[in-house]
């Protein structure tokens, strides 16, 4: 083998190289990192072989690193000489023959194609592959990469990590080439201090300060030491960055031994990465075949060993310390500082410890200058950082960005936010020692010093998102569970404390914890933070600490209320269509009822759940779609169209009398005590249905003539036909609520007369008041508030809708408008100025209105409402936006443009959302909150006014039907528990006995959808538009129920 | 490495064969005075084992070939995660318990597979966080991992050393199901 | 350099050798810092952290049986947190394994009790584990019982480094870590024990004990392997 001794010899290996990389004949190579292999990148490579084989055509055939993009492996390089590399993602092995057939006829298949890279700045070296395919976007323009700045990563996924030859290519050893020829280590060392290199480990120390420290150590031998041993879950960037480009790590070290005096180095790498223990083999003996490593090196009399050894799998070893007595042959339990490695490390001599990513960043640094280095990143911290986007984050992969760029791009920009459309909750950075930081801070630059401020930390890269389904106390939970069992046991704090904490968030998790719980939980974490021996020690409260300082409310829902909004602590919730739906259903309860062929249990099951089952049947958001464990399958139980099923099977037939008398039964004896409820809409009903079988008198006032408020008055009869809402009020009426209409608070009678004559009074008034957005013309006529209209409608009074009708929002009062105007014989334009994904309004709800012939504008902010002589509308005008950055609810925030369309119409309607019209409360004794809702106890629903509770729109605004329905029935247990001093709520509902076994089979066949009337003739009139379930359908419907109640071990 | 010299389910005490010294010597003056020799050698041993376990009698002879204590080897063998002082069995199963395979539902997996292999936790004396149990035929181990790095792929399971991306319960029941047919045939 | 420093400790001018630690420094000059893994003569662990100080301009609470004195230095052993903290430490380690003071032969003759008393630790916070930790009586002097042992090490130290026999380690690792006997075998097995007795006597609480006392009846001398330790250093 040629060693490398002069420039010449040097020269003459990177042209070899460079004629691997640049063949005379096309070049594929394919992206063979763990992460591809994973995917199945194995089998690709194996069928692009054997096609080549059988063809015998000319191509160059290579594997490489991981380019970065996870979330599209396998990648596939190719390139045609004289053409631009084009990367082609989610290639499959029998995609192999077409891209050949491409290639021989100079052509790449559009379909695979992610992107293309016309020339690329190695740092170390420029190559430039050649223009053309100019329809394939640039690397950089592709969303996942735009942005990023591959400094760390140049070489990773683009050569062939086996071979020296292409490494030398694109530049490498040539930072170590010019560190021998100029033979001045006390330069280097400043370079690196000038550059400010801070660890990338974690702890992010000044890289040239802990060199010179080594220098200046007198004893030999020196020690050099490369920590590969990340342990961090949710972290693998050092693992793809040593199987795409080993040799740049032992570059960076061989540069640190030159000038530090090193003579010893050893890189202490997880067995876990098998793949990454291979590549380094390979890199290592090639680098001492071809005198790069070993003796005089370079033939420069350097002399430099490096030798490999695979940690086994202890977390703690990432604490240098610890890995050094690993080193030794002992248990990786860490020893005080000092003495400092520096002083006294591996076997007491002088010792220095570096990250992988830090040694990466060396031969840049040495080649271009620190104040190259120093453009890159925030002034304290510069250069960029390998990140590891994962978790609930639609790309996922490897990320290299500067220093102090925000974590919205990281999340949003880059990631594409969460799949499915969920909202982000936040963000854990730095594994078990950072902590979460929640999106409404997104706007934090990721620096040491700015994560450090929230009490995370950056740690060796990652970055794990979370959503609305992770529950923030299990996050802590598993962060502790995972230190607790990595810790080392030497010193107490660490050893006992994480197992006491591990013990309360357990308890907390079980629906067991108290405040005082989390009082010790404070204390003991914080006592853990300061006293341990190691940073595992001391950085493992982190994750409990930053939780409970930024979703301290999710602790108390589990403490208080026993909660577990995300539905992950299983021991809080039946199931997780239960724990999802704001009345709480007993959903696998009713399934089965109906399962077994019990019709009219399971009406009982469902009417005691829900007063309302036939509306929220036809108008529910359900949530419980979002959690079905089926979805996992394939689709969830059609869950809301199945009690639809049972609602609509009773009420209209004779079988209702004896059920309701059956329900009317269950009511307890009567307590003496009077109830008024304020306003008969869905949360009311809900209240006073349940006061009442709790054996209270309830009244409940209402300033229409007739009960359901916004199911009767906003809800167009084609949603809900008002026979069926009728016939659920009716039930209502005979459990022994009374109603009192036409009555206004404040008016006809006043929150005083009802705290003298009532023990409890619930307040649950609507959102009858329109929000009036300021918009030029509102006063034209042809203008109209959303809700009146609708209203207008139900009650059969005369609007003045014209012929051509402009909507403008995104909610269901938009899309109800809109629907109506046009079985009103109008035409219809919708208005709204975010994408179609962000509509609030129910997905099926705008796809309907669509079929029926309404148009959308998206993305179009109104500007004026022009009017015509008389004063009448004559037509919209909207500014075109587009989307710029992404805001706290992680939806793009719309920017104007100089674009405008102008609609033609003569109605105009607003429905931009309502609000409560708190003129009543005012002057009450009833606290108002700065948003204009009333303040209540978020786990009793009591106000500030004794007696006095609230609940529904009145406290969260414009919300819908079940929300508030659940806020009407929390409202009723807490009302009863004041009353009686008493905790009888549960006593509520007779024991129903079902199978409680998994079902072995479940039912096979796939989701059943209602099916809809035509939408041209369904448009034409107010007929219900939708059919339920056939008998059969909700049966199967049922049976594919996978019994997610049913606990293993009951 | 010969299936001949491997210890009997409970192995006998008393001196290796010739073959075994043998190759523990060889052992031992390969790594002998290198940094991490201690940690490379039971790395070894436990691999060339079939049932990748670390046999007391071969830790009783690499303390008096060493003069490392054998306290010391033994608070090794015990600390690091991935040494096994009881044979594993046929197949193991590793369920990645990330940071990322835990928010997309990795424990409910492991719950799914100790069913359906019938292991119950803690049978090692471990805590229940850290899994490592046999199967009383021997045949399956389950394990656990702290993070396997294929977070792009969560939730991620390991079947016999073949990483398996994005799994469901459905596809690890097929799996198991898989190996032991492939077990059996 | 000169080989005298002056510290402050708790506002306390005191002269101190340099090299020695803020512990040795506090002792010898009659200052009482509590700790429970230091055994003077035996290399310092820095394991327990009851001996943890603040000094000033380090934001940092810092050992003090590894901290080596500097001059100028300004050392509290005693404030609020340290206090707080120490009981805590106190309390966990009574959680963590079976404590029964009432039948234990180290009863009154106790290292932990006498801290415990000491530092005001009267009851505990925390759930007991209660662990079932086994008791090797297979030796024929001696006994170990793990439910006593609170993993200070002072047994590994002193068999390694005084009596060159290193016939104790800690294996596992975290709430699972316990005291082995060589390759983790029964105390009469032992093949490197001389059975010199150091370690019983090294032994904070009743973990390791000679036979044939009842409860309160064993009392040690650790400060004889100090001053064994002292000799040999004075010989050599």
């Amino acid at each position: 083998m040629k060693k490398i001794r002069d420039l010449a010899s040097f020269n003459e290996a990177r042209e070899a190289g460079l004629e691997k990389l640049l063949p005379a004949v096309p070049r594929i190579a394919v992206g063979m990192g763990t992460c591809g292999a994973g995917n199945g990148a194995e089998s690709v490579f194996h069928a692009f072989s054997d096609s080549i084989e059988q063809r015998g055509v000319s191509v160059q055939l290579a594997r490489t690193g991981c380019f970065g993009f996870c979330a599209a492996e396998p990648l596939v390089n190719v390139w045609i000489p004289g053409k631009p590399l084009v990367i082609l993602q989610k290639v499959r092995p029998d995609d192999a023959p077409a891209i050949l057939d491409h290639i021989a006829a100079g052509r790449i298949p559009a379909d695979l194609a992610l992107c293309r890279i016309d020339e690329w700045d190695h740092i170390t070296a420029h190559v430039k592959f050649g223009t053309g395919f100019e329809e394939i976007p640039l690397w950089n323009e592709v969303p996942f990469f735009r942005g990023q700045k591959k400094i760390v990563l140049r070489n990773c996924g683009l050569i062939n990590p086996d071979d020296i030859e292409e490494f030398l290519a694109v530049g490498g050893y040539q930072a170590l080439y010019k560190a021998l020829i100029d033979s001045n280590p006390a330069a280097v060392i400043e370079a690196i201090q000038a550059a400010r290199l801070r660890g990338r480990g974690g702890a992010g120390f000044q890289t040239g300060a802990k060199w010179e420290f080594l220098r200046r150590a007198k004893a030999e031998p020196k020690y050099l030491i490369c920590n590969a041993d990340e342990g961090d879950p949710g972290a693998y960037m050092n693992r793809n960055e040593i199987e795409g480009d080993p040799h740049s790590l032992i570059e960076g070290m061989l540069i640190g031994a030159f000038v530090t005096g090193a003579s010893e180095g050893i890189i202490y790498v997880r067995a876990e990465y098998p793949l990454a223990v291979h590549r380094l083999r390979t890199a290592i003996q090639q680098a001492e075949e071809w005198g790069l490593l070993g003796e005089d090196i370079l033939g420069r009399g350097f002399r430099f060993h490096l030798s490999l050894v695979e940690g086994a799998g202890a977390f703690v070893c990432g604490e240098e310390t610890a890995l050094i007595r690993s080193l030794e042959g002992r248990a990786g339990r860490p020893t005080p500082r000092p003495p400092y490695p520096a002083d006294s490390g591996l076997y007491g001599k002088p010792t220095n410890i570096n990250n992988v990513e830090t040694w990466f960043n060396i031969a840049p640094i040495v080649l271009k200058g620190p104040a190259w280095f120093l453009e890159t990143g925030s002034p304290k911290s510069p250069g960029t950082k390998v990140f590891s986007l994962v978790g609930k984050v639609v790309n996922t992969g490897l990320v290299e960005m500067p220093l102090g760029t925000p974590l919205k791009t990281f999340v949003y920009d880059v990631g594409g936010g969460a799949p499915l459309g969920r909202a982000v909750k936040a963000v854990q950075t730095g594994g078990p020692s950072g902590g979460c930081i929640p999106s409404d801070m997104f706007d934090t630059p990721v620096d040491y010093e700015s994560l450090a401020q929230l009490g995370s930390i950056m740690g060796s890269g990652g970055m794990v998102v979370m959503d609305e389904d992770n529950c923030m106390v299990d996050v802590a939970r598993y962060f502790v569970e995972f230190t607790h069992s990595e810790s080392c046991g030497k010193c107490i704090p660490c050893r006992v404390g994480l197992d006491k904490s591990l013990h309360y968030l357990s308890r907390i998790t079980h629906g067991k914890g108290t405040e005082e719980d989390l009082k010790t939980l404070d204390e003991l974490s914080r006592m853990i933070r300061d006293a341990s021996l190691c940073g595992l020690g001391q950085t493992a409260p982190n994750p409990v600490l930053t939780t409970m300082r930024h979703f301290l409310h999710e602790f108390e829902d589990h403490i208080r209320a026993r909660r577990c909004r995300a539905g992950v602590c299983e021991e809080l919730a039946l199931s997780p269509c239960e724990n999802s739906c704001p009345l709480h259903m007993n959903i696998p309860r009713y399934l089965q009822l109906l399962k077994e062929d019990r019709l009219e249990d399971a009406f009982v099951s469902v009417v005691l759940d829900n007063p309302l089952p036939a509306s929220t049947g036809r108008v529910c958001q359900h949530p419980c779609d979002n959690r079905c464990r089926r979805a996992g399958l394939d689709e969830a139980v059609n869950m809301r169209e199945v009690h639809r099923y049972i609602a609509d099977s009773i009420y209209p037939a004779p079988q209702f009398e004896e059920l309701a008398a059956r329900v009317a039964s269950l009511r307890k004896p009567a307590t003496g005590k009077r109830c008024a409820v304020v306003g008969a809409g869905p949360t009311g009903l809900a209240c006073a249905y349940y006061l009442a079988l709790l054996g209270h008198e309830v009244m409940v006032y209402d300033s229409n003539p007739d009960a359901g408020g916004m199911l009767r008055h906003a809800l167009p009869d084609y949603r809900l036909p008002k026979d069926v809402l009728d016939r659920e009020i009716e039930l209502i009426r005979r459990v022994g609520v009374q109603f009192t209409f036409n009555t206004r608070v404040q008016e006809e009678i006043t929150l005083n007369d009802l705290d003298a004559q009532f023990d409890a009074v619930f307040l649950a008034i609507g959102t009858w008041k329109e929000n009036w957005v300021y918009l030029p013309g509102t006063e034209l006529k042809g203008v109209m508030p959303a809700l009146p209209f609708l209203e207008a409608v139900s009650k059969g009074e005369p609007t003045a809708l014209g012929r051509k009708v402009v909507v403008i929002g995104g909610g269901n009062a938009a899309i109800d408008s809109a629907r109506t105007a046009l079985r009103l014989g109008s035409d219809v334009t919708i208005v709204y100025r975010r994408e179609r994904k962000d509509m609030p309004a129910i997905h099926e709800e705008v796809e309907a209105a669509e079929a029926e012939g309404a148009k959308i504008v998206f993305l179009a902010s109104p500007h004026r409402i022009i009017g015509d002589e008389s004063g009448r509308v004559k037509a919209l005008e909207a500014v075109k936006t587009r989307l710029g950055e992404y805001d706290a609810s992680g939806r793009r925030r719309p920017m104007p443009t100089d674009e405008i369309v102008r609609v033609p119409c003569d109605t105009v309607i607003l429905a931009v959302g309502e609000a409560v019209d708190l003129d009543f409360a005012k002057a009450s004794g009833l606290k108002i909150k700065e948003n204009g809702l009333i303040e209540v106890d978020r786990y009793t629903l009591a106000t500030s006014r004794p007696k006095f509770y609230a609940g529904g729109d009145l406290i969260t605004g414009a919300s819908n039907v079940s929300n508030a329905m659940g806020y009407g029935k929390k409202a009723a247990r807490n009302i009863d528990r004041m009353l009686t001093g008493e905790e009888r709520w549960t006593s509520l509902w007779p024991e129903f006995v079902y199978d409680m076994t998994v079902p072995a089979h479940p039912g096979a066949s796939r989701r059943h959808r209602v099916r809809e009337a035509d939408p041209l003739e369904r448009a034409k009139d107010f007929r219900e538009a939708t059919y339920g379930l056939t008998t059969v359908e909700a049966m199967e419907e049922a049976c594919r129920c996978l019994r997610c109640d049913v606990r293993n071990g009951d | 490495m010969t299936s001949a010299l491997l210890p009997g389910e409970k192995p006998a005490p008393g001196p290796l064969t010739a073959d075994e010294q043998d190759y523990l010597d060889r052992l031992i003056v390969r790594h002998r005075g290198r940094p991490g020799m201690l940690l490379n050698i039971l790395e070894e041993i436990q691999e060339n084992q079939p049932k990748k376990y670390l046999p007391l009698d071969y830790l009783e002879y690499l303390s008096s070939r060493t003069g490392i204590p054998g306290a010391q080897i033994f608070s090794v063998a015990t600390f690091y995660a991935l040494f096994n002082l009881k044979p594993q069995g046929r197949h193991t199963v590793c369920i990645c318990r990330g940071t990322a395979c835990h928010t997309r539902g990795s424990k409910a997996l492991l719950d799914r597979l100790k069913l359906l292999l019938g292991v119950s936790e803690g049978e090692d004396g471990g805590s229940a966080d850290k899994l490592a149990a046999t199967t009383p035929d021997g045949e399956f181990t389950i394990r656990t991992v702290a993070c396997f790095g294929q977070c792009a792929l969560a939730p991620v399971v390991e079947v016999d050393h073949q990483i398996l991306g994005h799994v469901n319960e459905r596809v690890l029941e097929r799996e198991v199901e898989a190996v032991r047919k492939g077990a059996r045939s | 350099m000169p080989d005298r420093v002056s510290i402050r400790i708790d506002g306390e001018l005191i002269h101190a050798k340099l090299g020695q630690t803020i512990l040795e420094a506090a002792s010898a000059t009659g200052k009482f810092i509590p700790s429970l893994c230091h055994l003077k003569g035996l290399k310092p662990v820095g394991a327990c952290r009851l001996c943890l100080v603040e000094v000033a301009g380090v934001g940092r609470l810092l050992p003090s049986c590894t901290t080596p004195v500097q001059d100028g230095m300004a050392v509290t052993t005693r404030s609020e947190r340290l206090d707080h903290y120490r009981r805590m430490i106190l309390e966990l380690i009574f959680a963590e394994r079976n404590h029964i003071c009432a039948v234990c032969v180290s009863n009154n003759h106790c290292e932990l009790q006498a801290l415990a008393k000491r530092l005001g630790v009267t009851h505990v916070r925390f759930p007991y584990s209660y662990p079932k930790a086994p008791v090797d009586a297979t030796h024929r002097q001696f006994v170990l019982d793990q439910n006593r042992c609170i993993l200070c090490t002072r047994c590994v130290r002193v068999c390694a480094e005084v009596e060159g026999a290193h016939v104790w380690d800690v294996g596992g690792r975290g709430v699972g870590s316990r005291l082995v006997c060589e390759l983790n075998r029964n105390w009469a097995e032992s093949r490197s024990c001389t059975s010199c007795g150091k370690c019983v006597q090294s032994c904070p609480t009743g973990a390791l004990a000679a036979k044939g006392y009842a409860a309160e009846e064993m009392v040690k001398r650790a400060e004889t392997i100090s001053r064994l330790v002292e000799a040999k250093g004075a010989r050599a």
